[in-house]
């Protein structure tokens, strides 16, 4: 009886541990379940259109937290919260590690100040 | 006075294709207002302490996008902390400028 709850906790352990381990984005899923983003995102992840924003090399957190924002309606934009609302956890954390992989055109402001080297 | 009227015309005219420049965004002016901006949005990888995840990388972002983002905090129908109390000090103008000087490193 010691053996099967030594046993049932060695499981739970595991389980645990391979849950954290998909937590991880993978960009090969996102890329697929990104396909609706394209349009109006760009497929490089560089909008065309200048009122969409460009996510090609965005933080993945931040994209994440973006996402779940417009999922749980804490940032309110009628097509993005569609979008979003579909999604699960782990869509997310793909379709963020795909579009923050991308070669990117942001940069940060640094260097940019007038003075700055 | 055909010719007084035909000049107020011509005078009018320029003025009012000055402002219409002006109403795209002065990217010089921009740049002195983004300064501010630097203090988060000028540190690669800089965190929010609450909530916590990186400041976005705002540089080559899209214009209109970039306006949009602004009028939102300032309007209160987006939300955050510090983006809302920056965002309140800023004209109309000064938001236009802000993102024509931004989104110029991408074209």
């Amino acid at each position: 009886m010691k053996h099967v709850a030594t046993l049932i906790s060695f499981g739970a352990a595991l389980a645990f541990a391979s849950t954290t381990l998909l937590a991880n984005g993978s960009i090969e899923n996102g890329k697929q379940k990104a396909t609706t983003c394209f349009a109006c995102h760009g497929v490089d992840g560089n909008s065309v259109d200048p009122q969409y924003p460009r996510l090609a090399g965005q933080y993945n957190k931040y994209l994440q937290v973006v996402l779940h924002e417009y999922k749980d309606g804490q940032r309110s934009n009628p097509i993005m919260k569609g979008m979003a609302s579909t999604l699960s956890a782990q869509d997310i954390e793909d379709i963020a590690t795909y579009f923050s992989s991308l070669p990117t055109k942001l940069d940060t402001l640094k260097g940019h100040l007038q003075g700055d080297k | 006075m055909t010719r007084l009227q035909l000049f107020g015309l011509a005078v009018a005219a320029a003025f009012f294709a000055c402002t219409s420049v002006h109403a795209e965004g002065d990217k010089v002016a921009g740049q002195k207002l983004v300064y501010t901006c630097a203090g988060c949005h000028g540190v690669p990888g800089y965190t929010n302490a609450y909530p916590q995840y990186p400041v976005p990388k705002i540089v080559g972002q899209n214009e209109q996008y970039l306006i949009n983002a602004l009028h939102g905090y300032k309007s209160g129908e987006r939300k955050h902390p510090t983006m809302d109390a920056q965002a309140t000090s800023l004209s109309d103008v000064d938001i236009q400028n802000i993102a024509a000087f931004l989104s110029s490193f991408a074209k």
